[in-house]
Formats: C-alpha cells, sequence, structure tokens
C-alpha cells in the first residue's frame, strides 16, 4: 500500500515538473531566450578573453622586464608607471562600475550614439580581464630561471624571440592553471550584462522569469548551464595541460 | 705561443661596479685567435662577471671591449649579432626544457635565418655524433644525465658556428664521475684550434689544455701567463696562497 502511494507520489511530481517545464520552456518558443542568451554570453566571453589574453601579455611582459631589469631605461619606466595605474584602477573597483561607466560614459563620448551593447559588454570584460591576466603571466615569466633568458640571449637571439620562443612558452605552461581559473571567472561574471540591458544568458532567465513568474525552472535552468560549461573548460583545460607536460616526462 | 695571431678580444681597462662593491676594478687584456684561456681565482674575485662581461650579460660600468676590432660597449653595436659569434657555456647548463634535444640545437640557427630547417638538422647531427650523443636527439633535456646536458648545451653553442666559446665554471655542478667526459669535449675542441675563455676549478686542465692561464683577484689581473710559468712559477704571493690550497 505504502509503495503504491509512493508511485503515485513520484508520478504525479513527475506530472508537475513536464507542465511547468513545458509552460517556462516550450509555450511561446520561450527556450529561444535562453539559446540566445547562451550564444550572447559566448560570444562575450570568447572575445573578451582573446583581449584580455593579449592585453595581458602585453602588460605582462612589460611589468616583469621591468621588475628584472636593474636598472630600467626611461621608455620602460613610463610603460611601467602606466601598466601599474590600468592594474590599480581596473583591479581597485568593481566590473559592474567598469560596465556601466563604459556603457553610459566612455563609449557615447567617443562616438556618436554609443557603442552596441555586445561591444560595450566585449571591451569592458575584455579590458578587465586583461588587468587579471596581466598580472598572472607577470607572475609565470618570473617564475622562470634567468639562466634560460640568458641561454637565449647568448645564442644572439633577441628580447623578442627570447620571449617567443623561449620564456612564453614556459611560462604559460606554468600559469595554465591559474589562466583557466580566470578564464572561468570571466564566463560567470560576464552574467551582470544585463545591467546594460544585454541579453546574455543570465538575461534570458530573468526574462522568462518575468513572463512566467515561476523562479525555479529559469533559474536552475540557467544555473546549470553555466555549471556545464565550466565543467567543459576545465576538462579541456585539464587535458591540454596533461599534454603539454608529456614533454618533461 | 701564438704571439702573431691577430687580436679576437681586446679589454681594456673593463669596470665592474655595483655601488661602492668594485666586482671588477680595471681588467686589460688581450685575447688571440686559437688561445685557450683558463681564468682561475678564488669565488668572488670576479673572474664569472669578467667572463659574463665579454658578450655582455653583464654590462660594464666602464671600459671597452673590443670583439673583431668592434667595441661592442658602444651602444650603436648590434649585441644581438655578436653575440652569435660568441658562444656560452653555462655552469648550470641552462638547456631549453620545453624543447627537444634536437630543437635546442636547431633553434638560434633557424630563428636567426642563419641556416635553413634542413641545414641547422644536418648540423645538429654532425654536432650530436661529435659530442657522442646521437641517439638523445629527440629526447628532452631532463632525461639526461649532467654531463649529457652540458655536451648538448656545449653542441648548442657550437651550431651558431662561433669564433670564440665563452665556458662559465662548465664542470663546476656535475658529478665527479661526470667530469671528465666533458672536459674531454672541451679538449677536443681546443685541439681543433676554437679559441676559447674557461672559467674553471680545474687546475689538470688549465696546465693542460689552456695556452695561457690568468689569476682574477679582486678584480683585477694579478697574474697571467702560460701554464707551465704560472703553475711552476707563481709570482704572486696571493696566487701562491691560493695554489697551494688547491693544487
Amino acid at each position: 500500500m505504502k509503495n503504491l502511494f509512493v508511485v503515485n507520489k513520484i508520478r504525479e511530481l513527475i506530472e508537475i515538473f513536464i507542465e511547468r517545464f513545458q509552460f517556462n520552456f516550450i509555450e511561446e518558443d520561450r527556450y529561444i531566450h535562453i539559446v540566445k542568451g547562451l550564444f550572447n554570453t559566448l560570444e562575450v566571453t570568447v572575445f573578451a578573453l582573446i583581449i584580455g589574453v593579449v592585453l595581458g601579455v602585453l602588460v605582462g611582459i612589460i611589468r616583469s622586464s621591468h621588475d628584472k631589469s636593474d636598472r630600467p631605461g626611461r621608455a620602460l619606466r613610463i610603460l611601467n608607471r602606466i601598466c601599474s595605474l590600468y592594474l590599480t584602477v581596473i583591479r581597485g573597483t568593481p566590473v559592474m562600475i567598469q560596465l556601466l561607466i563604459m556603457y553610459f560614459g566612455v563609449m557615447p563620448a567617443l562616438m556618436h550614439g554609443g557603442a552596441s551593447k555586445l561591444l560595450v559588454a566585449i571591451l569592458t570584460f575584455g579590458i578587465n580581464s586583461g588587468a587579471y591576466v596581466a598580472e598572472i603571466i607577470r607572475s609565470g615569466i618570473m617564475s622562470i630561471d634567468p639562466g634560460q633568458s640568458e641561454a637565449s640571449r647568448s645564442l644572439g637571439l633577441s628580447f623578442y624571440q627570447s620571449m617567443r620562443y623561449i620564456i612564453l612558452p614556459q611560462a604559460f605552461k606554468n600559469v595554465l592553471p591559474a589562466l583557466a581559473n580566470e578564464f572561468i571567472t570571466l564566463l560567470k561574471e560576464t552574467s551582470i550584462c544585463g545591467y546594460i540591458g544585454f541579453a546574455d544568458l543570465t538575461r534570458g532567465g530573468d526574462i522568462i522569469r518575468s513572463a512566467t513568474f515561476s523562479c525555479w525552472m529559469p533559474l536552475i535552468a540557467v544555473a546549470l548551464i553555466y555549471l556545464a560549461m565550466v565543467m567543459i573548460i576545465s576538462t579541456l583545460i585539464r587535458k591540454l595541460e596533461r599534454r603539454m607536460r608529456i614533454n618533461e616526462r | 705561443m701564438n704571439g702573431e695571431n691577430e687580436v679576437l678580444i681586446e679589454v681594456k681597462d673593463l669596470k665592474k661596479y655595483y655601488g661602492d662593491n668594485h666586482v671588477l676594478d680595471g681588467i686589460s687584456t688581450e685575447i688571440r685567435k686559437g688561445e685557450v684561456v683558463a681564468v682561475i681565482g678564488p669565488s668572488g674575485s670576479g673572474k664569472s662577471t669578467f667572463l659574463r662581461s665579454l658578450n655582455l650579460l653583464e654590462i660594464p660600468t666602464g671600459g671597452q671591449i673590443l670583439f673583431e676590432g668592434v667595441d661592442i660597449t658602444d651602444p650603436k653595436n648590434n649585441i644581438n649579432r655578436t653575440r652569435q659569434k660568441i658562444g656560452m657555456v653555462f655552469q648550470q647548463f641552462n638547456l631549453f626544457p620545453h624543447l627537444s634535444i634536437r630543437e635546442n640545437i636547431m633553434l638560434a640557427p633557424v630563428k636567426l635565418g642563419i641556416m635553413t630547417k634542413e641545414e641547422a638538422n644536418a648540423k645538429a647531427e654532425e654536432l650530436l655524433l661529435r659530442v657522442g650523443l646521437p641517439e638523445k636527439a629527440d629526447t628532452y633535456p631532463n632525461m639526461l644525465s649532467g654531463g649529457q646536458k652540458q655536451r648538448i648545451a656545449i653542441a648548442r653553442a657550437l651550431a651558431m658556428n662561433p669564433d670564440v666559446m665563452l665556458f662559465d665554471e662548465p664542470t663546476s655542478a656535475l658529478d665527479p664521475e661526470m667530469v671528465g667526459e666533458v672536459l674531454a669535449i672541451m679538449k677536443e675542441l681546443a685541439e681543433n684550434g676554437m679559441t676559447m675563455v674557461v672559467v674553471t676549478h680545474e687546475m689538470g686542465f688549465a696546465r693542460e689544455v689552456a695556452t695561457h692561464v690568468m689569476f682574477i683577484n679582486e678584480g683585477v689581473i694579478q697574474e697571467e701567463n702560460t701554464p707551465k710559468e704560472f703553475f711552476d712559477h707563481p709570482q704572486n704571493p696571493r696566487l701562491q696562497d691560493f695554489l697551494s690550497k688547491v693544487l
């Protein structure tokens, strides 16, 4: 008797689940908000990541060169000053404020009518991520034995060739876990894009919530999608790490 | 003995100061083509700094270094070009751990546009044969013993066809039983006419292979002579004291 009761209860729950699922995602094609939001989130993350890595490597090289040299030249000192200012400002203020300043202040001042929300989001998160990547790259470069750069320079390689072929490949391998962490943080941080009305994944779930007034279904769906993406990234990075380490054993 | 050979490196009043610490306090000497110069001295004497100044890994505070007639301390001189002709071997080997042995040797000639990949590969195989490690071409530095690493480091420097080789205590980080294999290759190099400057604690090597021995102490050359005179009739009291302790 008791068994029958449990079975019926479960069947009832499944039916409620299917009904809520259809109501939240299938009716009026509401799932489109999630799908479009997911693509927008990925677009912002990928381009911001590219900007962040380029900026971060550049700033990281300048900062580590400055720190390593016992008598830095004038140009290097000025560049280092600019980079330090960039790091201080970006790391010292919330990324949300940066997003709002970029959207309402900087871009309208730079171009008539302001930039698209997508562009604002990409630039903001790219510049923001660059500051964190820079410090990761700097620590990576500083972790390489000075003998590596001495050996490559003594063969006649220029500073840039030595960086490119000897220092950065080794530094990159050392900081890959930290970079992966930054990548994951970046992906999740883009969830504040809704504040400038950009239709990212989080915003997609929110649109459904405000239409159906149910909180669980859309929010849990969004959370699960973020979780799945983070797990995929982690797995890929772990594979990459293992492949890069093959050389050393 | 090589008195008539042309001067390859001329050092004029070389100085290196770190604040009040005068590591090199006016060093002047000539290194001629084909000479093997052994540089010895107590630790902290400035001998490594002297060697590292010759390819500007240390920037001198004062003085001049003429390499093949060109002042390399002049900021207008392209130091990367100069370094292509000056091979260097380090105490800690400094092989590139992320590259295979073959790639370690090929990297500089290929990236600097001196050889094609095929030429550099042929050169690498020839050099690996010369240092007795042809079977190690496609392994990585971590799999080698200290002596093997140093032999590869010598091959890597030789790949650039340098006019002179600088050795910075090449056997000091090795297990005693591996010192011989590295010294044998250096000896073979010397016999084939390579100009070499060797900072070393191996007195046997200095006596047997060097054409010229230099005693650096307190930042200056205190004695410089042929090995026979240098070891049999040292003049400077500090050198006499030093030799009595190490021989």
